[in-house]
């Protein structure tokens, strides 16, 4: 039966993609002073969104480790996993982001690269959940899940900071779309939709690949606790 | 196709081709580990993962 639901909501979520990726190339209009290289935002913005809550769902499993990690150890390794499938597939969007945004870029400002507030920051995130990914790598002891939910903690704040940054900051890149002021938004209607389906496409996406690496976890914890159980009775 | 617009589909079309790279990559990344963990429960050999 879950078998079923995931192949069947993946199947949906595949089909969204097609849908968001036609409206992104065939029915949304040519933006009047960037023309074809704004198409570019139908992926870029909805992989930040998709990021900054995956992000966030890594803060929640952190938190929930640090909070259930003597009390209830199996909810705690529930939410260990969790915290390592959001930073993971966080950084996986977030990369995307910090790709196909110096490719815009390049092409409406002529530079691939500033350290302007919103890039810098979000390079910032990037890294701490880089160095996230590689405590959990490299380190060893009982310890490290407690390290990497602390780290994850303090990763989540720069999110915030990286949304708010073209707000609080003049930054070469472009004011908010949405929740910007009077001015802000996306007046174009085909526009819109483009954008909202494509939203939709890669959270649906983004769920699916979260939900699968959460598993993969969760499956590497067991085999770890076998292992253990193992060595004990040996 | 004048040259600007050429090369603003060309960036277009490498933006979209590395985010799918990136995605799929992914995907293949989490089957051959689920595969792996599966020959490791098959074999109870130890595992070199997180």
């Amino acid at each position: 039966m879950k078998k079923t639901l995931l192949g069947l909501y993946a199947a949906v979520t595949v089909l969204l993609m097609f849908w968001g990726y036609y409206q992104a190339i065939y029915v949304a209009p040519d933006e009047s002073t960037m023309h074809e290289i704004q198409r570019i935002f139908y992926y870029h913005v909805p992989s930040a969104m998709v990021a900054f809550l995956f992000f966030a769902i890594s803060l929640a499993g952190s938190i929930g480790f640090l909070t259930y990690r003597r009390t209830r150890p199996d909810w705690a390794q529930i939410s260990d996993a969790w915290a390592l499938a959001g930073a993971e597939v966080g950084i996986v969007f977030c990369t995307i982001v910090l790709i196909t945004g110096p490719l815009w870029g390049r092409r409406a400002w002529g530079i691939w690269w500033t350290w302007d507030a919103r890039l810098t920051t979000t390079l910032v995130l990037w890294l701490i959940y880089v160095s996230y990914l590689l405590l959990r790598r490299f380190a060893a002891g009982p310890q490290v899940q407690t390290l990497a939910a602390v780290l994850g903690i303090f990763g989540a704040l720069d999110v915030p900071i990286v949304y708010m940054s073209n707000r609080w900051w003049r930054t070469q890149h472009p004011a908010p779309v949405f929740g910007g002021g009077p001015d802000s938004g996306i007046k174009d209607p085909l526009m819109l939709h483009a954008f909202g389906w494509n939203l939709l496409a890669w959270l649906a996406w983004g769920v699916l690949i979260l939900v699968l690496r959460f598993a993969v976890e969760r499956r590497q914890q067991k085999i770890a606790e076998a292992e253990a159980q193992a060595a004990l009775d040996a | 196709m004048d040259p600007v617009a050429l090369i603003d589909h060309q960036y277009t079309v490498a933006a979209y081709a590395i985010t799918w790279i990136i995605q799929l990559g992914y995907v293949a990344w989490l089957a051959l580990r689920w595969r792996a963990q599966n020959r490791a429960a098959r074999t109870a050999a130890p595992s070199n993962n997180y």
